[in-house]
C-alpha cells in the first residue's frame, strides 16, 4: 500500500441558505435564489474538487458537538432527513452518504495515541448534522466520494480557547498520519463561517440579497484582512493573530476545524485561492482551497505557530 | 391560578438512557415521583422550556400537533435509542406566539416533520409524561434571552392559559453545575466534579426548598456564574417568571451527579 497523502484542504462554510439558494432536490423547501455570489464560489470549488479526484472526504464540523470526546462517524451507511434547528424554513434534507469507516477508524486510534479522547459513533439511527451535510453537498452534490465525518468537541468553548485549539491541533496531526497510514487519497473540509455575527431576524422573503451585507464592520474588516493574510500564504500570521480573530469577531473558527485542517496539512505557507466571499445573515463566509496536489515543490509539515 | 404544580428537573438523557446505574438511581426515583405528582395535580396542559433546545432567531414554540420519532444523542449515542411521542397543544401555544411581541419578542411556530426534538425535552417528558397522555407547550431556549426574558415567556403562558381556562404543569429542564468530567468515567463511579460545585448546588437547592422566590432570583446570578449552571440557569428563570408572585413551598426529589454535572429534581407547590 503506498503511503496516503492529503490533496487539498477547503474552508467550507455551512449556512443551510446556499443549499436553500440552490434548490437541488433533496431540499424540500423552494427558493427564488438567493447567495449567488457564494454559490458560484463553490461551483467553482466543486471542480477542483473534481479534478483532484479524491478517495474521500474528511469533514470537521460545528454543530455535531461533543461533551466527551472527539467523535468520528462509523456506520458503513447513512441516511434520513436533517432538519436544520435554526433554519427549519430553509432545510430539510433528504441525506444518504457512505462512511470511510475504515480511516475513521484509524483517525479514532491516531487521536487516541495524541492523548486525546476519541470514540467511534456506531449508532445507525444517528442524524447526521446539518453542518457535515451542507458542506457535502455544496463541495460534492453527487454523494459519491465516501467521508469520514468529525465532531468538534466543546473545548474551546469550555476550557480555554488556547487549550482547545490545542486539541485541534493534536487531533490534525492524528488525522494527517491516519491518512498517510491507510494510503488515501484524501481532500479536508473544514466546516466553518468567518465573521460570526449575524441578525436577530430574518427577512419575510429569506433569499431578498436587499437585506444581505455584513451585520458588523469591524468584522468584516478582520475577514478581509484574513482573507488577504491567507491569500499571501501568510500562515504564520495567521495563527498569530487568530485569538484576537476569534475574539473580535465572534468567528465560528473558534470551533476548531480550520485549525484541525492547518494541522493536518503541516501549516503549509502557501497562498490559498479564494474561490469567493459573501454574507449570509451577516455574518462571513469564504470559499477557499490549498491545493497541495498542485503545489510545485516540496511542502515542509510544520508544527502551529504560536498565537501571539 | 392556572399554574398547578411546577418542576425543575435534569435536561441530561443519562437517567433515561441507563436508569440501572447506580449513580443516577436516585435521579430516576426522583423523576418518577416527579412524574406521580404532576399526574396528581391533573393539569390539561406541561409547558417544557429546555435548556438544549437552542434558537438564536426569534423565539421558537414547536406547534406540530403530533410529534413523533426516534432521536439519537449527539454525544450519548453509544447508549442507545430515545423515542418520543408528543401531543402539542396548538391553541395554548398559538396564543403565546401572538402575544410575546408586546414585549419586543418576536416569535415563530415550528411546524415540521422531523424536527430535532433535544435530548432534555425527551428526557423529560419520558418520565413525567409516560404514553404522551397530556399536550404540550414546548419552547425554545434562545441564546440571546437572559432571565428577564426567559421570565416573560413563562408568564406569557400562564396568562394565556389563564384565558383559555387551562390547568398547567411548568417544567424546566435543564442542569445544575454544568463542569462535567471530560474524559470517559466508570459510569458507576459517576459522582459531582468537584466538592465546590456540590457545595453551589446545595446552597441553591437549599434556597430553593425555603421557598423564597425572590432570595432565588436574587442568587441566581451568582450561582450561574460559580457553579457554571447550565445555560446560566435559565430554566429556573422560566419557573420563577411562570409561577408568578411567588411559590408555597419547593420539595428536593432527588440530586445527583450526570457525567459530573450537578443535576436535581425539584417539585415546587404553587
Amino acid at each position: 500500500m503506498s503511503k496516503g497523502e492529503i490533496l487539498a484542504g477547503y474552508l467550507a462554510p455551512h449556512p443551510p441558505h446556499l443549499v436553500y439558494g440552490e434548490n437541488p432536490p433533496q431540499n424540500e423547501p423552494r427558493s427564488e435564489g438567493g447567495w449567488e455570489q457564494l454559490r458560484w464560489a463553490y461551483e467553482r470549488a466543486r471542480k477542483t474538487l473534481d479534478d483532484l479526484k479524491p478517495d474521500v472526504l474528511l469533514v470537521h464540523s460545528p454543530h455535531w458537538i461533543t461533551q466527551v470526546g472527539h467523535h468520528f462517524l462509523g456506520v458503513p451507511h447513512l441516511s434520513g432527513k436533517s432538519v436544520d434547528p435554526i433554519f427549519p424554513n430553509l432545510f430539510r434534507y433528504q441525506f444518504e452518504l457512505d462512511v470511510d469507516v475504515e480511516l475513521a477508524e484509524a483517525c479514532c486510534e491516531e487521536a487516541k495515541g495524541e492523548g486525546l479522547v476519541a470514540k467511534m459513533m456506531r449508532n445507525p439511527k444517528f442524524r447526521v448534522d446539518y453542518g457535515t451535510i451542507t458542506t457535502l453537498h455544496m463541495m460534492r452534490p453527487q454523494w459519491d466520494i465516501p467521508v469520514v465525518g468529525i465532531s468538534a468537541n466543546n473545548s474551546p468553548y469550555y476550557l480555554q480557547m488556547e487549550e482547545g485549539l490545542e486539541e485541534m491541533d493534536r487531533l490534525g496531526k492524528a488525522t494527517r498520519r491516519a491518512i498517510e497510514g491507510t494510503g488515501r487519497r484524501a481532500v479536508l473540509l473544514a466546516s466553518n463561517t468567518l465573521c460570526h455575527y449575524h441578525f436577530s431576524a430574518e427577512p419575510d422573503i429569506p433569499e431578498d440579497m436587499s437585506r444581505e451585507h455584513p451585520q458588523n464592520y469591524e468584522g468584516y474588516k478582520w475577514d478581509m484582512r484574513i482573507i488577504e493574510m491567507l491569500r499571501r500564504g501568510e500562515t504564520d500570521e495567521v495563527f498569530r493573530v487568530l485569538p484576537r480573530f476569534i475574539e473580535e469577531s465572534f468567528a465560528e473558527i473558534k470551533s476548531g476545524a480550520f485549525t484541525w485542517m492547518f494541522a493536518a496539512m503541516g501549516y503549509p505557507r502557501m497562498p490559498g485561492e479564494l474561490h469567493g466571499y459573501g454574507t449570509v445573515i451577516g455574518t462571513g463566509n469564504a470559499v477557499m482551497e490549498w491545493n497541495l496536489a498542485n503545489h510545485s515543490g516540496p511542502i515542509e509539515v510544520r508544527d502551529r505557530p504560536a498565537p501571539a | 391560578m392556572p399554574i398547578v404544580s411546577a418542576f425543575l428537573v435534569p435536561g441530561s438523557p443519562l437517567p433515561m438512557l441507563k436508569p440501572d446505574n447506580p449513580p443516577w438511581r436516585e435521579l430516576v426515583a426522583a423523576y418518577d415521583e416527579a412524574g406521580e405528582l404532576l399526574a396528581a395535580s391533573a393539569p390539561d396542559v406541561i409547558a417544557i422550556y429546555s435548556t438544549q433546545w437552542m434558537a438564536v432567531l426569534d423565539e421558537l414554540w414547536q406547534t406540530r400537533a403530533h410529534v413523533v420519532g426516534e432521536h439519537v444523542d449527539e454525544n450519548w449515542h453509544e447508549y442507545g435509542v430515545m423515542p418520543f411521542d408528543m401531543h402539542i397543544d396548538t391553541a395554548l401555544t398559538a396564543a403565546c406566539i401572538e402575544r410575546t411581541n408586546e414585549f419586543g419578542i418576536r416569535s415563530r411556530g415550528v411546524d415540521y416533520d422531523q424536527f430535532p426534538v433535544d435530548s432534555g425535552t425527551i428526557t423529560a417528558t419520558h418520565f413525567l409524561n409516560p404514553g404522551g397522555r397530556l399536550p404540550l407547550v414546548i419552547a425554545a431556549n434562545n441564546l440571546y434571552h437572559d432571565g428577564a426574558v426567559t421570565e416573560q415567556l413563562a408568564a406569557t403562558v400562564r396568562q394565556q392559559a389563564d384565558a383559555l381556562g387551562r390547568r398547567v404543569a411548568l417544567v424546566g429542564v435543564g442542569g445544575l453545575s454544568g463542569t462535567i468530567f471530560r474524559d470517559d468515567i466508570d459510569p458507576n463511579e459517576d459522582h459531582l466534579a468537584s466538592p465546590a460545585d456540590d457545595e453551589e448546588n446545595r446552597r441553591m437547592l437549599d434556597l430553593i426548598a425555603a421557598g423564597d422566590a425572590a432570595a432565588v432570583r436574587a442568587a441566581l446570578p451568582a450561582y450561574a456564574r460559580d457553579a457554571k449552571a447550565d445555560m446560566g440557569f435559565k430554566h429556573m428563570s422560566w419557573l420563577l417568571g411562570g409561577l408568578g408572585d411567588g411559590y408555597e413551598s419547593a420539595q428536593i426529589l432527588g440530586y445527583g451527579p450526570a457525567w459530573g454535572a450537578g443535576s436535581a429534581v425539584v417539585a415546587f407547590t404553587p
